[in-house]
């Protein structure tokens, strides 16, 4: 588990990556996944807690914090019966927390090869689960009211067979006639088209054992220099990506005008108990989808890239102004299309005029001239570079941006936590990215001497910098430096654990709620009851803020 | 202590020299040459007392004579303040000694500094941007600042402003706001928000108690910290 802490004794090797690199065993398929942080752990669980309850809050734990795990394994771990296991993975599998696959792993002497099931906790998909607000936001300001209760009907059941769909739609509006039904159809395809809807990923793919192709480059890498280093691929992310259906099928509907004509169908498969069986095999490995069924869900893909970058316009405006987001946001619509993953690390280049057609399609940017926006392009291409400009092209720096709010959220800590001169030392040291001396550190912020030292140690204690010792002869001097990749993983731990905190203290303050309105809300009450009422408020307020911040430093 | 009405430190006159040193005994003759021989750097009583190889009553009797004909004076060094410093007045203290041209008497000089700091912040706040040499010159021609600063001072200076987040080194461009500076040129632009004196924007997680909570390592959901009995978010929620 990543406890990503600087190590406090300099001597000692900060713990290292991954073991695969060196594997002696190429064949075997490394089971490295996310690290995900003591705290993201517990906050994972506690969201799955509050949503679907402790025995499935218990499979999950074991999953986040063994790995990916075959089902005798989770029965053994968590000491449950294997049916009530079995249900939960069903209840997380619905709500797409999680992701079974078959493994394939080199047998014995002469034996075949072994193909086991796992099961596999989505960590980002339980986190999206506290953000399902700002996803029908977002849908809310682009498409009608339909396409919200279609959204929230979604995230509601997790995924759903478009009869489902239907079904769900034909009861609860009026529109019984098929001119409704056409209309439902009509607005899933939108969503589909604007991919905020998207076809289940497949049941249980097969992760085969890397051929010799794939695997031979790894060793030549080895046998020649153990510097090449290359990031592994996580297990998580070969097998979100194996289950991905092709890029054709995951947004295709296809509109039925024979729709709503053939209930039959629908009626068997309409009730709750009856949705999770649609969504997993009855049978033995609990994992296959009925290929006939076509289900959907939300495609929390498309909405973290979204939400990616309305933080972004944000900065954008924060640090320079309106026209700057307004120019800014142009350039994100005019590239959109061309993103693929969401950590994107920059948009394609964009010339000067499809900058401009797209600036004048928005209501403020239409008073604007192309000279105007170009010296807009000129403000947002220098210091602190949001977009580079490359042969008169421009193309956002997605990865420049999200590291400076990273900064930005780190610093404001430590002004808030040690005060000004401390700011100032660590600002110092985070943008020099070297060990410096305290002597040194002193004459450039002028701060005597002793306070620095006092100021530093304490930053050093509370896991801010890292620190090591210089003996030269008697004289011993104390080396300081911000080390932002280890901290940044910190501070996200740190958040989740001041977000966990935040919900349970909103559990807290709803109990006392429910007391007083068991007692009566008048009188003397009421002022009470009011009270309470703007303190969750606040509450939830901050705890939605902390999750856009939990958003910069883990999903972009 | 200021600097700011007064000569500089790098103005000091320096002290005229007659005939005292004439009218010296032996003793005090021997004790001047060798506190005289470390010229800016001065020395320690102690040190002192070796190498004029003089009882320590003679020394102590010999500096107090010294000091009243003004042929030397006492100074504070930088490396160790509670040591005895002697130096001839005709020499002032080297930057080992005093610490450099940001100490005065052995203290940093937080007024002046901070002053200076000022100064400079409001000069490229009023220009947007501007080059280290444009800030000297205004600096130096700025009518009640009685102090002549160099350059490299001010780049000190503006150093702890962008490690403030009051200003930024950036490097011209040549257009819009940088039309007037040479392409390429090394600049400071001034940071809208934030910075002196004003606290940086606060993030999410520093606007609430956990984020910059001393107990956070010991609070636990059902610990004796923990959320419900939070003393911190007591107060938070107190409105």
């Amino acid at each position: 588990m990543a406890q990503l802490h600087v190590p406090k004794n300099p001597t000692q090797p900060s713990s290292s990556v991954s073991h695969s690199l060196h594997s002696q065993k190429p064949k075997k398929q490394a089971l490295t996944t996310a690290m995900v942080s003591q705290y993201g752990i517990k906050y994972a669980v506690h969201i799955i807690t509050n949503h679907f309850g402790p025995l499935v809050a218990k499979v999950c734990d074991c999953l986040l914090k063994k790995g990916p795990l075959p089902l005798r394994e989770i029965v053994r771990y968590t000491e449950l019966s294997e049916t009530l296991v079995r249900n939960c993975l069903l209840v997380l599998i619905q709500h797409n927390c999680l992701q079974p696959f078959l493994l394939e792993e080199e047998g014995g002497f002469g034996e075949v090869n072994k193909v086991s099931s796992l099961y596999m906790v989505l960590f980002d998909n339980v986190l999206h689960r506290v953000r399902f607000s700002k996803f029908m936001a977002i849908v809310s300001q682009e498409f009608n009211k339909l396409c919200v209760d279609l959204i929230e009907t979604l995230l509601q059941h997790g995924r759903l067979s478009s009869e489902q769909i239907f079904d769900g739609f034909r009861d609860s509006t009026e529109g019984s006639s098929s001119g409704g039904m056409e209309a439902l159809q009509e607005n899933i395809h939108k969503l589909v088209m604007a991919r905020y809807v998207e076809r289940c990923p497949i049941s249980e793919p097969f992760l085969a054992l890397p051929s010799e192709e794939e695997a031979a480059p790894a060793r030549r890498r080895g046998a020649k220099s153990a510097k090449v280093f290359l990031e592994p691929e996580t297990l998580e992310q070969r097998v979100l990506a194996a289950a991905v259906p092709p890029e054709g099928m995951r947004f295709s509907f296809e509109l039925n005008p024979e729709i709503g004509a053939d209930r039959e169908k629908a009626e068997n498969s309409s009730t709750g108990d009856k949705r999770k069986h649609d969504a997993l095999e009855s049978g033995t490995d609990g994992g296959f989808v009925d290929k006939q069924v076509v289900l959907w869900r939300v495609n929390c893909e498309e909405f973290t890239r979204r939400l990616r970058h309305k933080i972004c316009i944000e900065i954008v405006r924060t640090r320079l102004d309106d026209e700057a987001a307004t120019v800014f946001t142009a350039m994100l619509n005019a590239s959109r299309s061309e993103e693929k993953k969401i950590k994107t690390a920059s948009s394609v280049p964009l010339s000067e005029n499809s900058i401009y057609a797209e600036v004048i399609k928005s209501e403020k940017g239409r008073n604007m001239t192309l000279d105007y926006v170009i010296s807009v392009l000129v403000g947002l291409s220098s210091s602190p570079p949001f977009v580079r400009v490359i042969d008169n092209s421009y193309s956002i720096d997605y990865k420049h941006i999200i590291e400076v709010a990273q900064t930005d959220e780190v610093e404001s800590i430590v002004y808030k936590k040690y005060g000004k001169d401390a700011y100032r030392m660590f600002r110092l040291l985070s943008k020099t990215g070297r060990f410096l001396e305290t002597d040194k550190i002193s004459d450039s912020i002028f701060v005597e001497k002793k306070e620095t030292a006092n100021m530093l140690s304490k930053m050093w204690q509370g896991d801010y910098l890292q620190m090591e010792k210089l003996v030269a002869g008697p004289t011993q001097f104390l080396l300081w430096k911000v080390n932002m990749i280890n901290l940044r993983e910190r501070v996200l731990d740190d958040m989740f654990h001041a977000s966990l905190n935040l919900s349970l203290r909103v559990a807290y303050e709803l109990e006392q709620q429910k007391e007083i309105l068991h007692l009566g809300v008048d009188g003397p009450m009421k002022e009470k009851y009011e009270k309470l009422k703007k303190v969750r408020f606040l509450l939830e307020s901050s705890r939605m803020k902390l999750d856009d911040a939990i958003m910069i430093f883990h999903d972009f | 202590m200021s600097r700011l009405q007064g000569p500089s430190s790098l103005k000091r006159k320096r002290p005229e020299l007659n005939s005292p040193a004439q009218s010296l005994t032996e003793h005090e003759r021997i004790l001047y040459d060798v506190i005289r021989s470390k010229q800016d750097i001065g020395i320690w009583t102690r040190d002192m007392k070796k190498e004029a190889k003089l009882p320590d009553n003679v020394v102590n009797k010999s500096l107090k004579a010294l000091q009243v004909k003004n042929l030397i004076k006492e100074v504070v060094n930088i490396q160790n303040k509670g040591r005895k410093h002697f130096m001839a007045t005709e020499f002032e203290p080297s930057k080992e000694i005093s610490g450099g041209a940001w100490y005065l008497e052995g203290s940093l000089d937080t007024e002046f500094i901070e002053s200076l700091r000022q100064l400079c912040k409001r000069q490229i706040e009023k220009k947007v941007v501007a080059t280290l040499e444009e800030v000297t010159d205004l600096i130096n021609s700025y009518p009640a600042f009685n102090v002549d600063v160099t350059k490299q001072q001010i780049e000190e200076i503006l150093r702890t402003l962008i490690w403030d987040n009051a200003i930024m080194e950036v490097k011209s461009n040549g257009m819009g706001e940088f039309a007037s500076i040479p392409f390429g040129k090394v600049c400071y632009r001034y940071v809208s928000k934030g910075g002196l004196g004003g606290e940086p924007r606060a993030g999410a997680l520093a606007t609430i108690p956990c984020g910059v909570c001393p107990r956070i390592s010991h609070c636990t959901p059902d610990g004796v910290i923990s959320p419900k009995t939070c003393v911190y978010y007591q107060k938070w929620l107190d409105f």
